[in-house]
């Protein structure tokens, strides 16, 4: 059976996750599978560079653009699909899986799963956990292969990064399917990190839609300069408009390590915790007990957040003597 | 340009979930059902659309509390509403709806489809890349602005580390939005009781069309609290602990 791992790289960099979707492929194949890697984009050379630890890469390269618009990918993958007949797909959970993974699946018809955390395989079909509601349930589902997986980033290790034998590289031209796409990529805006980079602050203060509203952001910014943290929201917060965009953590946000992260009123949905749970000390606040942040939290308490920051601020403004 | 707009009704995931007897479902019985939070900002993506350059908007809802949140949507400025009939009590699977969706778009002639990039229930797939390879339109999801320039719409999609991407495509299209070009708006009681005269049409589900699909077995919490200490709820007593913790691990400022 061959297991195609999709991937991806943007500008110059290939994703991390994209050595996660291999090494899920790889943690299922049995002897005799093929595991092939699936390139699209400019990077032909980090990928060979890096995709060693599957058996076979095909690249589709691109020469100008920089983010290939997922209906392109898309396109390119079905033909490898169709050419390749392979018993899996694994797409990861990003913003090209989002627009991959199903309209592959509508085309052949197979089977979707999508937000996957494990996978045991047995013959022909698999098992599989994946999450719903927000992280606040678990599905154990089944599914016969073929079939196709979209994989949260995060829930595999990566396979070790290393070279693949030219030889086993095969080399597909994107041009031609990118100017006859219906998609066109017109410009990338990448953020000036001048202001703020919270993927190098040591601590972080981070408010979620608990927080309720505007005003009360100040509150939370007080104490994040009484901690010497940046301050910091969940995708809500920032959507709202209380926070700037250069300040969200989390999948479509930053993903950050800091020596602290403080979370109040943060539920720790997947998107979330994808940008923050290997911090190295996680404290969560949150009125839910069952609230999936305190999975990954060192500490938590189940406290209002409004009477823990007054609490937290007295002390911590005693101690300094002010 | 004709919208139509899809409104999935999904359980208030902050509240308590409960799982039902047969341990493949949670327990609808006591749940409180709000409209997925994407679709709300499609809608008003679609509302917004229709202020800038004109369009008639029609809203489908799926789920538990479609006539209210209709209202809601009429309210708003949605042209014509309709309730899509759905099994009672099930989840509402992405991948079912789909076929239904792609039939209504063709009916009403849609030019765009709108739906929130995801919901809490889409365990099977998502609606916009269903729907847009059902029809064979394009379909980009995630995005955060709209412009439509007659037959062509700009869409910025986020992606990670803040960077955003600018496409261009033709209608017809699917469209999963993440958040509307602007916070969804308040409608005053007042709408909303004039609004409740609107018509509310029905529309009788289609067959998926898929033959094969994966199923779920059981439905379990996962094991709380992982390896973490629960510091409890008393704020005075959480404070003091997280003083000293701060302190310990040389975190405390100065
Ligand atoms: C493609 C995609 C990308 C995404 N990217 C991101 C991302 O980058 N970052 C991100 O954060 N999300 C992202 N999301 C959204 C994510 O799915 C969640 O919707 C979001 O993280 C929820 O934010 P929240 O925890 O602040 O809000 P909620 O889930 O509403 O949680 C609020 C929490 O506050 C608690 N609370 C309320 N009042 C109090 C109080 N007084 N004291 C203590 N606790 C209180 C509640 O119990 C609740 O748990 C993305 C989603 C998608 C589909």
């Amino acid at each position: 059976m061959k297991l195609i791992a999709c991937t991806e790289g943007h500008s110059s960099k290939i994703e991390a996750f994209s050595l996660e979707m291999i090494a899920a492929a790889r943690s299922i194949a049995q002897a005799g599978d093929e595991v092939v890697a699936f390139f699209a984009g400019r990077d032909a050379e980090g990928a060979s560079a890096s995709f060693g630890a599957a058996d076979r890469l095909i690249v589709a390269r691109a020469t100008k653009l920089d983010v290939i618009p997922a209906e392109t990918y898309a396109v390119l993958l079905r033909d490898v699909v169709t050419a390749e007949s392979p018993g899996l797909v694994l797409v990861p959970y990003s913003a090209n899986g989002l627009d991959v993974a199903a309209d592959i699946a509508a085309r052949t018809g197979w089977p979707l799963i999508s937000y996957v955390n494990e996978i045991k395989r047995h013959g022909e079909s698999l098992t599989i956990v994946a999450q719903m509601y927000g992280g606040k349930v678990l599905a154990d589902c089944e599914v016969q292969l073929p079939a196709i997986l979209m994989i949260n980033p995060g829930a595999f290790a990566e396979a070790a990064p290393g070279p693949i034998a030219a030889a086993s590289v095969q080399t597909i031209d994107a041009e031609p399917t990118l100017a006859s796409g219906k998609v066109r990529m017109v410009a990338i805006d990448v953020p000036d990190y001048a202001d703020v980079d919270l993927t190098t602050a040591e601590r972080i203060v981070c408010v979620g839609r608990g927080i309720g509203d505007e005003a009360s952001i100040d509150l939370a910014r007080n104490l994040a300069t009484m901690l010497g943290a940046e301050i910091a929201g969940s995708r809500p917060v920032v959507d709202n408009g209380w926070l700037p965009k250069l300040r969200q953590v989390g999948k479509s946000g930053q993903k950050v390590k800091p020596k602290l992260y403080l979370a109040l009123g943060v539920s720790g949905a997947p998107e979330h915790l994808e940008g923050m749970s290997q911090a190295d000390l996680i404290i969560a606040v949150n009125t839910d007990p069952k609230a999936p942040i305190f999975n990954v939290a060192h500490y938590g308490a189940t406290c209002d957040l409004f009477d823990l920051v007054a609490n937290l601020s007295d002390r911590l403004r005693a101690g300094s003597g002010r | 340009m004709n919208i139509l707009v899809v409104l999935r009704m999904i359980p208030d995931s902050a509240g308590e979930l409960q799982l039902a007897e047969d341990g493949r479902s949670i327990d609808r019985e006591w749940l409180d059902f709000q409209l997925n939070d994407f679709d709300d900002h499609a809608l008003e993506e679609a509302i917004l659309l229709k202020e800038a350059g004109g369009a008639k908007v029609t809203a489908v809802a799926v789920g538990e509390g479609t006539n209210r949140v209709l209202q809601m949507a009429a309210a708003r400025g949605a042209d014509e509403v309709v309730a899509l009939q759905a099994e009672e009590d099930a989840m509402i699977s992405s991948r079912e709806i789909a076929a239904s969706i792609a039939a209504m778009a063709r009916a009403k002639s849609a030019d765009l489809v709108l739906c929130g990039v995801q919901s809490s229930e889409d365990v099977f797939g998502q609606l916009a890349p269903y729907v847009g390879a059902l029809l064979d339109w394009p379909h980009v999801s995630g995005t955060n602005r709209i412009v439509a320039n007659g037959a062509v719409l700009r869409v910025t999609q986020e992606r990670g580390a803040g960077v955003a991407v600018t496409y261009e495509l033709a209608t017809p299209a699917v469209l999963g939005v993440q958040t509307a070009s602007k916070a969804p708006r308040y409608v005053s009681g007042s709408k909303l009781r004039e609004a409740s005269k609107t018509p509310i049409g029905r529309a009788a589900p289609e067959s998926s069309g898929f033959e094969r699909s994966a199923e779920i077995i059981t439905l379990r919490l996962p094991v709380q609290g992982g390896s973490g200490e629960n510091l409890g709820g008393d704020a005075e007593t959480v404070a003091d602990r997280l003083v000293s913790i701060l302190a310990a691990k040389g975190l405390a400022r100065n």
